[in-house]
């Protein structure tokens, strides 16, 4: 285990337009660790994860990001990907006329060049991702299919789990990767999930709710209100929020 | 010696007929001169770059294009005027045709039986058939560049399938300019008669080597003549070099059930226009004109039909989609007349855009001419720009910025390319359809 932090945000502020959203945010998350964000609609949590993803029309007003201690922000979209970061996206995107297949297989190779790698042999990949997208309930169908088209809410989020299983990125940001699963995808879904974790990656959890905890469990709960993080603590927190609701966290407003 | 209309001595000046035609679009020629900002049919797309007088035309003595010394860019290995092997040759068994420098070379594969192909001028000597089609469909008082063309009238290929004959590879006429010597000019005349239950598939490539930044000019005008119950798909890839100017015209005429697919991807050129004048003569003529460009640049690249419905339960369908980039302008110009007669028609046309930069153009003109009570016609347009979602998440992945929109670029042009019903050549053109969005041409 390295000991540069594996991600250090230090007084993020960012906006939208005109709108303060992120608000002097700071976190640090270390190899090895699973840290969970909750937080109400419209706190800024999809917000952070764009800008660490870098996202165009997010200003960053203030702050720093280092990404295995080097600063991230500074960093083009892909350079980012490339270097290990990867969001599963609360909305992910439809794109007609380009097959998933396709599609991670311009991805994989894109980071394999990055990384001096020799591409993947497609009958070789092919079979990894049928194998892989077995386990999360995606079947050889929808694989040739344009991502995300017409996929129904539950089907996206396993889509985007198998990206995650593909693409093995060392930190990975979960925003509402629960979202849209009924109990038995929610549960292959963790899973994969599960599987990917070890001593080297992290991962950041948005969800709003206890149940996806109870499955992926994290070293650290943060209530995120306001643009910052409003209290840490450990699973227990989430237990507390599933009960009592952010009121004693929003009461200022 | 100069200009677009020189004095030069063609083959088959003893036969009157032939004369007499070159003669007419001499004059119908000089009577219209080139088009200008007037003349409302080449409004978007000005023939610039043709007015100067330092043409040669190919194959007569001043074109030098087939001596040696002048190919400085193959390195000694120059072999003008012999077959040639081009990289950008077909990926599937074909007939192939090749025109070097816009002339015809010797045929060197057998003909299935029922198929004539020969050098034009042959024909026009050896088919009785010639004479009773050639130019006879052409309104050269209408098209300057068609009057021009038939002023020249020589080189050309003639292709003709008899009764109920079906070929089962595709004809592929490979038009390639050796652009080792500038400002070469080329008048290609294509005489295409496909009889009764004909079925065949004739694929134009026009590409060339050398360099790229010679300016050449090439026009050229098919006749095509689909009989009764007769099929022919008509692929084209218009791949010119950066400076080239490539101005052609498909003039069809399909009878009773006769069926026409054509598909043609323009990428090359400095200015460009492919036009087809289709007339559905007869009842249940049905045809499919479709088309994608994509362009970058200073180009100018023009799409232009014109569809006849003259008959009744006759069909037509267009898409055509652009991808447009740097200084680029696209134009297409669709006009679907319905003539009085002509009921329980169909037309349907679509132009879609991309536009890769601010600077890109466009230009879209659709046209109806309805003169016919129950008919189904339909046109729309719509431009665009790359989806900024698309490639945030693409890049989100790790998918370079130009990689990303190379995908969804082929991914938009998909579409269209998936209408063509052959599969080699559907595949064939996928592969073709790769422009580069980062580096600009000059
Ligand atoms: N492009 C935009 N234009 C205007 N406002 C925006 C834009 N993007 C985000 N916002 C606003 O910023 C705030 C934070 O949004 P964000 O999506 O980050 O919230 P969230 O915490 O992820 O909420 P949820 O739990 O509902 O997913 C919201 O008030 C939202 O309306
Ligand atoms: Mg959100």
């Amino acid at each position: 285990m390295s000991n540069t932090p594996l991600l250090e945000i230090e007084d993020l502020s960012a906006r939208v337009k005109d709108k303060e959203i992120i608000k002097g945010f700071n976190l640090t998350i270390n190899e090895g660790e699973v840290h969970a964000i909750m937080g109400p609609n419209g706190a800024g949590k999809s917000t952070l994860s764009y800008v660490l993803c870098g996202k165009s029309g997010y200003e960053v007003t203030s702050g720093h990001v280092r990404f295995k201690g080097k600063d991230l922000l500074s960093m083009s979209v892909e350079e980012r990907a490339r270097e290990g970061l990867f969001l599963i996206m609360q909305y992910p995107v439809e794109i007609p006329g380009v097959a998933v297949t396709t599609f991670l297989k311009h991805a994989v190779n894109a980071q394999r060049k990055y990384h001096n790698q020799p591409e993947l042999d497609t009958m070789d990949f092919m079979k990894l991702l049928r194998e892989e997208g077995r386990k999360l309930g995606i079947s050889a169908d929808m694989l040739k299919r344009p991502i995300n088209v017409g996929f129904s809410g539950g089907e996206k989020k396993r889509l985007e789990t198998l990206q995650l299983t593909i693409l093995k990125p060392q930190f990975a940001i979960l925003d509402e990767a629960d979202s849209g699963l009924d109990i038995d995808a929610l549960k292959v879904v963790s899973e994969g999930i599960n599987a990917e974790r070890n001593e080297h990656n992290a991962m950041l959890v948005i969800t709003h709710y206890q149940r996806l905890l109870n499955d992926i469990v994290p070293d650290f709960v943060h209530v995120y209100a306001d643009g910052h993080i409003v209290k840490s603590g450990g699973k227990e927190l989430a237990a507390e929020i599933e009960k009592n609701g952010y009121a004693e966290f929003t009461k200022e407003k | 010696m100069g200009g677009l209309l020189q004095e030069v001595a063609l083959a088959g000046d003893d036969i009157p007929w032939l004369e007499g035609q070159r003669e007419k679009g001499r004059e119908l020629f000089l009577a219209q001169g080139l088009p200008t900002a007037k003349t409302e049919a080449w409004k978007y797309t000005r023939p610039r770059d043709l007015m100067t007088e330092d043409f040669i035309l190919t194959g007569t003595d001043e074109d030098e294009s087939h001596e040696e010394e002048h190919c400085n860019y193959h390195q000694g290995e120059c072999r003008c005027g012999h077959h040639h092997e081009s990289q950008k040759a077909l990926s599937f068994p074909s007939y192939e045709i090749r025109f070097e420098n816009g002339i015809m070379q010797a045929i060197d594969f057998e003909l299935p039986k029922g198929v004539t192909i020969k050098p034009l001028i042959e024909a026009i000597y050896e088919e009785d058939a010639v004479k009773s089609y050639l130019g006879k469909e052409i309104d050269m008082a209408h098209y300057p560049f068609a009057a021009l063309n038939t002023a020249y009238m020589e080189e050309g290929v003639y292709i003709a399938v008899e009764r109920d004959v079906s070929l089962t590879k595709p004809i592929a006429i490979i038009n390639h300019t050796h652009a080792c010597r500038q400002n070469l000019m080329a008048h290609l005349r294509n005489l295409i008669i496909l009889e009764r239950g004909a079925q065949a598939t004739i694929i134009e490539n026009f590409n060339y080597s050398g360099n790229e930044k010679s300016r050449y000019f090439n026009n050229i005008v098919n006749e095509i003549y689909i009989g009764r119950g007769a099929c022919l798909r008509h692929y084209k890839l218009q791949d010119e070099a950066y400076k080239a100017v490539h101005i052609a015209l498909s003039r069809v005429k399909v009878r009773e059930n006769g069926f026409y697919e054509s598909f043609c991807l323009q990428k090359g050129a400095n200015l460009a226009r492919n036009e087809s004048k289709i007339s559905l003569k007869e009842e249940q003529a049905e045809a499919f004109v479709n088309a994608a460009y994509m362009i970058n640049g200073w180009a100018t690249v023009d799409t232009t039909t014109d569809i006849e419905h003259l008959s009744a339960h006759s069909k037509s369908h267009q898409l055509v989609k652009g991808v447009v980039g740097g200084n680029a302008k696209g134009v297409f110009q669709g006009k679907i007349h319905i003539a009085p007669n002509a009921v329980k028609t169909e037309g349907s046309q679509l132009h879609k855009a991309l536009l890769l930069s601010d600077e890109a153009e466009i230009d879209c003109k659709p046209e109806l001419e309805i003169y016919a009570d129950d008919v189904k016609c339909s046109h729309g347009a719509a431009s665009g720009e790359l989806d900024k979602e698309q490639l945030f998440y693409m890049r989100s992945r790790g998918i370079g910025e130009e990689e990303a929109k190379q995908i969804l670029i082929d991914a938009y042009l998909t579409e269209v390319i998936n209408t063509i019903s052959n599969e080699d050549v559907k595949n064939w053109f996928s592969d073709s359809a790769n422009i580069n969005t980062g580096e600009e041409k000059c």
